[in-house]
């Protein structure tokens, strides 16, 4: 397993491509070694707070030093759970609203940011102008302190995205099998 | 003809797998682009298992479900949900399932058999 807080000294913004089968058990390990003790934001574009809150007692994650960003509950749910721990966004499509949120949470000097993930930003807003937004989300991050990953699904379908977001972040690991990246094998 | 399945989904590509899998197993498939679509659908067709992604454009699928009478319905979520989010997306008896994807087409075939027969 690569050791993304040593990789994250280097690089402030990384790109980190998984495979799907193991997406979202790798992504709460990852979350847990962050949290134990850091602050961290976490942008969750598939999952709602709810079931992230299940993942993480179910892998025992302190979650005590997270604040997640929920873009997903609001269009399923009339009330979402309140918690001062989550801030709802009205839908994962609301590419300015995302960002006006992060902007905000970046100001709060968190340690790390997780952006989770880059998959389902290309599903919700095909038709929106996801790299424009990458790229001023990122330029963002830069302005900060703030370590930053953005996960996404290892597949062919996401090679468009992918490609983009190369452009922007500081380093591409690729977990599973090496796709132009540094490989996890 | 086989059984008549409907699949409700905003992704094309989503549709085109299904529709495919199940084609080849023997059922009729028809399809939707969202809730709204399905409903008007529904006004000429009478499916006998529609399988409707849980995030879609337009009318939320919560306030669509209800105004579904009398046929089975089985989710097809790619976001994750917890179980008491699950518990509350049944909002009809007319639930019968909550598909997560990414699914196995394999799982899925299973599933749509055993709810429909073959």
């Amino acid at each position: 397993m690569v050791n993304l807080k040593k990789e994250l000294e280097d690089n402030q913004v990384i790109l980190l491509l998984m495979p799907g089968k193991e997406y979202n058990e790798d992504i709460v390990k990852n979350l847990k070694y962050f949290s134990s003790s850091s602050s961290v934001f976490y942008v969750t574009l598939n999952k709602t707070y709810s079931a992230l809150s299940e993942l993480c007692k179910k892998h025992k994650v302190k979650s005590d030093n997270v604040v997640f960003v929920d873009t997903i509950s609001k269009t399923i749910k009339k009330t979402p759970d309140q918690s001062k721990q989550v801030y709802y966004v009205s839908s994962p499509g609301a590419l300015t609203e995302i960002s006006l949120v992060v902007s905000k949470f970046l100001k709060h000097e968190f340690d790390y940011m997780i952006f989770d993930s880059l998959t389902n930003l290309a599903i919700y807003t095909k038709r929106a102008p996801v790299g424009k937004f990458l790229s001023s989300l990122i330029h963002k991050i830069k302005g900060t302190k703030t370590k930053a990953v953005f996960y996404a699904i290892s597949s062919g379908e996401n090679d468009e995205l992918i490609k983009q977001a190369e452009m922007f972040v500081d380093k591409v690991i690729v977990l599973g099998k090496n796709k132009g990246g540094e490989s996890d094998d | 003809m086989g059984k008549h399945i409907m699949v409700v989904d905003d992704e094309k590509d989503n549709i085109t797998t299904v529709k495919t899998a199940l084609e080849a197993n023997g059922y009729k498939v028809t399809s939707a682009k969202n809730g709204d679509d399905c409903l008007k659908k529904l006004k000429k067709e009478k499916p006998d298992l529609i399988l409707m992604d849980i995030m879609m454009p337009g009318t939320p699928v919560r306030e669509i479900i209800p105004k579904i009478k009398g046929t089975k319905i089985a989710y097809l979520s790619v976001v994750r949900v917890s179980e008491a989010e699950k518990e509350d997306l049944m909002v009809s008896k007319n639930i019968v399932d909550f598909i997560q994807k990414p699914f196995d087409i394999d799982d899925l075939l299973k599933k749509v058999k055993k709810i429909v027969g073959a």
